[in-house]
């Protein structure tokens, strides 16, 4: 009998540690995210600690240069009415919010969401379809969103309603490096407002008096097309949501050019991120193209200042409608399901991303955050002139690209419909067909929407 | 009432190893069982995120209609069928090189080889792709050696990106397969050996007549370990090649990802291309026993 009693006194201390272990882990966990959060909050920390409770919101989003600051800087605008108001910045990479996202929407558990998250516009109405219980509708919040440029709200609207509040805008600039131009005896007007053609003439040119490209991009990734297709206010979807990849003249056109980019070595692809970023810093090519927030990385090297200069992209020669404007990238903050204190969310929003230029005023010139708020387009700021890339006013000039950008359709299916551009792209590099490609991504894309 | 039967000496001992057996026995059950069976209704199912139907067996016919599956399925066979070989065959003869008594600095030479195990998969992964970038440190060698003009880049050809990950594979999990090598040659008796070299047999006999048919269970212990884990490839494919290009790279697991996380999310779908790779382990896995598991 003694033995048994042991036996189970020993099995339930053996469970009671394991349950302890279970728990205390979580404990850690709790506490290091916490300490995470505190550490990236903004100045007033010490505030912070002690308020807490109904008077707090915790926000996901990625880039502690950009969006990080930006939350950070909206908190000290809205404390300026509500000093006993505490925000937790948490630094989320967009992939884990994904991640975090889908495992919290499908285990229906919503309780590890954030308050409020920033989404990328090019999954937004994604995740809304997917998940329509982990998102609040913010069409009544007291958000004015005729104050935001249409074709922007546009991405965070699911059957007429409003999920998010649009924040930054990718519009698509090509910055070039003036000293290597020079070196090869152009100036950066000689590629302002200039077709695809010219770039190629001028980037073989370039190549072959100074060895750098003009151009680098990440291979596998269809970011470069994507943004020469909406040039030409072209889509990979129709209005409403069908694939339109065959007998699309302007994805024919985009596939063609990039090719011939890519053959005359005027467009060098490299394989991930970093290099990409490094091909900018280490002065491996003479310019980029890509969306504003690109300034961020290239302003890294701060012994590159006054060496970079901003203009337009190349158009497409034989598209009807093409122009030298595009866009990529974007992003809106959306409230979640889980926040508790919507009316706090929804003023904070209203008050600060959606209701102050002087926030726009601050954040602009550090994080080049670009506003599709519209009354903060007038601001003052927006005509200061940048140092770094040769004294030019190059928000006002962004600003202007912006207004010109012809939209495009996302439509739910964008990320497959991506990938099957890249694999075509790819694979007509090396000598494929581009017509039987461009079939292929089409049944790739109608295949994964159950066609 | 009666009073219960009194156990005998028998039941006892069998009702406290149960005792023992219960906790891990449930926790198992809960995390492990519980999900797979979830799963298992789940691949019945189709829709987007959390709006899903039934819908049969439709999942498991979509995917062999299914292209980028298909080439998956075809880079993952491919790891199977050249990287499994070349490791293993590589880890016996480490294991029987440094099994020898008279080898110095034996404990240097297993711990340098065993080493690549203790490596995170993302940071090796990241760190071979930085190693065969285009101005990454390969290149520069093969450069400064008068090989190549400009750097060539790996990771950008379907046929040098998969040689990559077959090789960054039997860096990575050679030494992990050589450690059971060892310890079955443990079990070895020496005198086998003095035996065969007395006799006249040369290095190579004894390798093929003693030690490989003595290794049989390991061999087969590891066989099937590598072609479970082969199948499940998922972080070379990712953070290597990020599947490309153009899906050249791309394993099963990869693709199963992308369908959940990356892409309108499907887990039917994904769930039952999981269970694919379970029935493929699972009969891979009885072939292999049948083949190799014949005790005389």
């Amino acid at each position: 009998m003694k033995r048994k009693i042991l036996a189970v006194l020993l099995a339930t201390a053996v469970t009671a540690s394991l349950a302890g272990c279970g728990s205390s882990a979580t404990t850690g966990d709790t506490a290091s995210t916490e300490a995470a959060a505190t550490e990236t909050a903004e100045a007033g920390t010490e505030a912070a600690a002690a308020t807490g409770g109904d008077n707090s919101l915790t926000v996901w989003c990625w880039d502690p240069a950009f969006n990080m600051y930006a939350m950070e800087q909206a908190a000290e605008v809205y404390k300026q009415e509500n000093p006993d108001f505490n925000l937790n910045v948490v630094e989320t990479p967009w992939a884990d919010i994904q991640t975090k996202l889908t495992t919290a929407a499908t285990s229906g558990d919503l309780s590890t969401l954030p308050d409020i998250m920033l989404m990328q516009d090019n999954a937004f109405q994604k995740n809304v379809i997917s998940y329509p219980d982990a998102f609040t509708d913010i069409t009544g919040s007291g958000v004015d969103f005729t104050k935001f440029a249409e074709a922007k709200t546009a991405y965070s609207v699911v059957d007429g309603k409003n999920y998010g509040v649009p924040f930054d805008n990718g519009a698509v600039i090509a910055c070039y490096r003036t000293d290597i131009l020079e070196q090869a005896g152009y100036t950066i007007d000689d590629f302002t407002d200039i077709t695809w053609s010219d770039y190629l003439e001028k980037g073989k040119d370039v190549l072959a008096k100074t060895g750098k490209p003009l151009l680098s991009c990440q291979a596998g990734e269809s970011d470069v097309i994507m943004m020469m297709l909406q040039s030409a206010g072209a889509s990979l979807f129709d209005a409403e949501g069908n694939p339109t990849l065959v007998d699309n003249a302007a994805l024919k056109e985009v596939m063609a050019t990039y090719q011939s980019l890519v053959e005359a070595g005027v467009l060098v692809e490299v394989n991930d991120w970093d290099q990409y970023v490094g091909t900018l810093n280490s002065e491996t090519v003479a310019g980029t193209i890509n969306g504003c927030w690109i300034m961020a990385s290239i302003q890294t090297a701060a012994d590159q200042s006054g060496k970079w200069a901003i203009t337009d992209m190349p158009k497409l020669d034989n598209v009807d409608g093409a122009t030298n404007y595009s866009n990529n990238g974007g992003s809106s903050w959306a409230v979640t399901s889980n926040c508790k204190n919507t009316d706090l969310a929804y003023d904070f929003l209203s008050k600060t991303f959606a209701g102050s230029t002087a926030l726009y005023e601050t954040i602009l010139p550090s994080s080049g955050a670009l506003a599709t708020y519209l009354p903060a387009a007038e601001s003052d700021v927006y005509s200061q002139p940048s140092e770094f890339f040769g004294g030019d006013t190059v928000f006002a000039k962004i600003t202007e690209f912006a207004g010109k950008t012809p939209s495009n359709n996302t439509g739910v299916y964008y990320y497959e419909a991506r990938d099957a551009v890249a694999v075509a792209i790819t694979n007509i590099i090396s000598g494929a067909d581009i017509d039987t490609e461009i079939q292929t991504a089409q049944d790739t894309v109608n295949f994964a929407m159950g066609k | 009432m009666s009073k219960p039967k009194k156990m005998n000496l028998n039941q006892k001992q069998n009702l406290s190893g149960w005792f023992f057996l219960a906790p891990a026995a449930i926790m198992i059950a809960l995390m492990s069982f519980l999900p797979m069976l979830k799963a298992l209704i789940l691949s019945f199912k189709t829709g987007i995120g959390t709006n899903m139907t039934w819908t049969g067996i439709t999942n498991y016919v979509r995917m062999f209609q299914d292209a980028v599956f298909m080439q998956s399925l075809k880079n993952t066979f491919l790891y199977l069928i050249i990287q499994v070989p070349i490791m293993l065959i590589l880890a016996l003869i480490l294991a029987s090189m440094l099994n020898d008594k008279h080898l110095r600095c034996k404990g240097l030479f297993r711990t340098m080889i065993f080493l690549p195990c203790a490596t995170s998969l993302v940071s090796y992964a990241i760190i071979f792709r930085s190693l065969f970038a285009v101005d990454g440190f390969v290149n520069t060698i093969l450069i400064k050696l008068g090989l190549l003009n400009t750097g060539y880049n790996f990771l950008a050809h379907p046929n040098s990106a998969r040689i990559i990950i077959i090789i960054a594979l039997v860096w990575r999990w050679t030494g992990y397969n050589m450690v059971f090598y060892l310890s079955g040659l443990q079990n070895i008796e020496y005198s086998v050996y003095e035996a065969a070299k007395i006799d006249g047999a040369s290095p190579f006999k004894i390798f093929t007549k003693i030690t490989v048919p003595l290794l049989k269970p390991t061999i087969l212990l590891t066989a099937i370990m590598s072609t479970n884990g082969t199948l499940q490839l998922f972080d070379e494919s990712v953070n290597l090649t990020a599947g490309g290009p153009a899906n050249s790279t791309i394993t099963m697991s990869h693709y199963i990802y992308n369908m959940s996380f990356k892409y309108v999310p499907n887990f039917g779908y994904a769930a039952a291309m999981s269970y694919l790779i379970l029935i493929l382990v699972a009969v891979l896995a009885f072939v292999q026993m049948k083949v190799g598991d014949k005790r005389d």
